[in-house]
């Protein structure tokens, strides 16, 4: 199973979702900042809190970031290589595995907010960050983008059996690209089209009633970490 | 009876249905992620999403196809799995495929500039192959001169090993998605809707 939210009480999930998109955000910036070993060490212990707040294992994050994980390790390894015996240099691997390190820390930092955090208020958090009608097309997008994927990874999936059910298999890969990208873009188009008139016909409006987002003591903890962070990272 | 309209500002028909296409086509975008062939020339798996960057700049147009991708790439941020792999989250946009991640909106504008020669949006499958190629090899230029300097930078190595982790498997892919990219495009069930 993919990483998603998933409803509960912690205190990840009470959080406003802006303070903690400030906090990821404080996190990348002191991490780029602070790529040493003891910078490094301090985020870690950091990210292991964080992951324990929204009780997230860390043994199931990496698994769900796996494609990440190998993607990250893959240009230290390359550039650990010298031809020479041994053929790895740690010397040359040094700084580029400190810099992946700290991405490694960044990525799982942020599963935290995917698992604490339900779309819709992603969606307010969106419109308060970007005013008028760009904000408005974004967080509208982004809700239509979240409800529309499984919906299209179905029909992909269906255009898949029925292509494997009549030896599509057998044909030539840029046939099967081609059929499949054809079905699925038929099926989005025709869902985008009625989708567009559900939405006029619903009064899709400019200024709509806005969901109340609100700061509560909780948010207290993250602006004190927001402000450490982005201190450290200037000293 | 009448019914109060006063400050109700409606969205016109016409960003409504642009903004249905642009969100489903990032929707579509993700969803291509999930979709993986063997690949005959490398032994890295052919994902479908730099397909879904391409059909954004040809089929939406320079704005549009630039608004789809921006809504992919905030959607995964916050949290909708569709990056490579099912990943979410902000953090990979700090990631070792960031570079890839921030290139798909410049390159579905520039894909969109070169085939409708401008800002308007004409008739796609009208534009010739020589046209349509040129833009997609100049997208594949963006994306990865963009994806191997992320790598170099994020994951401060040169620029060799940089291309070696983040392009040489992939490249040889990218002329069969041009390949049939070509073929969507002229597609006579898409040129009928």
């Amino acid at each position: 199973m993919t990483l998603a939210y998933e409803p509960g009480g912690t205190i990840a999930h009470r959080l406003d979702p802006r303070s903690k998109l400030g906090v990821q955000i404080a996190f990348a910036v002191a991490a780029f900042a602070h790529t040493t070993p003891r910078g490094l060490l301090v985020l870690t212990a950091l990210g292991g809190v964080l992951l324990a707040v929204a009780r997230l294992p860390l043994r199931r994050a990496l698994w769900e970031l796996r494609f990440a994980v190998v993607l990250v390790s893959l240009p230290v390894l390359i550039e650990g290589l010298v031809w020479d015996t041994p053929p790895f240099s740690i010397a040359e691997a040094r700084e580029p595995a400190l810099a992946s390190y700290r991405v490694l820390l960044i990525v799982l930092v942020s599963t935290t907010y995917v698992r604490s955090t339900p779309i819709r208020d992603s969606e307010a958090a969106i419109r308060w960050a970007i005013p008028g009608k760009a904000g408005r097309l974004l967080a509208t997008g982004v809700a239509l983008v979240f409800r529309f994927l499984p919906v299209l990874r179905a029909d992909l999936a269906a255009i898949r059996q029925a292509m494997a059910a009549r030896l599509g298999t057998e044909r030539p890969l840029i046939d099967r690209m081609e059929l499949i990208a054809v079905g699925g873009l038929q099926r989005a188009f025709g869902r985008a089209d009625r989708l567009a008139l559900a939405m006029n016909a619903r009064c899709f409006a400019w200024n709509p009633t806005l969901p109340d987002l609100g700061f509560s003591r909780v948010d207290l903890l993250a602006f004190c970490l927001i402000g450490v962070l982005l201190t450290w990272t200037v000293l | 009876m009448s019914t109060e309209t006063s400050g109700v500002d409606l969205v016109g028909d016409e960003t409504a249905r642009n903004l249905a296409r642009a969100a489903l086509f990032a929707a579509l975008t993700g969803a291509f992620a999930y979709v993986s062939f063997p690949n005959p020339v490398s032994p890295a798996p052919i994902t479908l999403q730099v397909l879904g960057v391409f059909l954004a700049g040809i089929m939406l147009g320079p704005v549009w196809g630039g608004v789809s991708m921006a809504l992919y790439l905030l959607a995964g941020a916050v949290g909708v799995p569709i990056f490579a792999g099912g990943s979410a989250g902000i953090g990979i946009l700090f990631g070792s495929t960031a570079g890839y991640l921030w290139s798909y909106p410049i390159t579905a504008v520039l894909i969109g500039v070169l085939v409708h020669g401008g800002f308007e949006v004409g008739d796609s499958s009208a534009a010739s192959t020589t046209r349509l190629v040129g833009a997609m090899v100049a997208g594949v230029v963006v994306i990865y001169g963009l994806g191997v300097l992320g790598i170099m930078v994020v994951n401060d190595v040169g620029l060799v090993a940089a291309f070696l982790a983040g392009a040489a498997a992939f490249i040889p892919a990218e002329a069969l998605k041009i390949a049939a990219a070509l073929g969507i495009v002229r597609n006579e069930r898409l040129t009928a809707t």
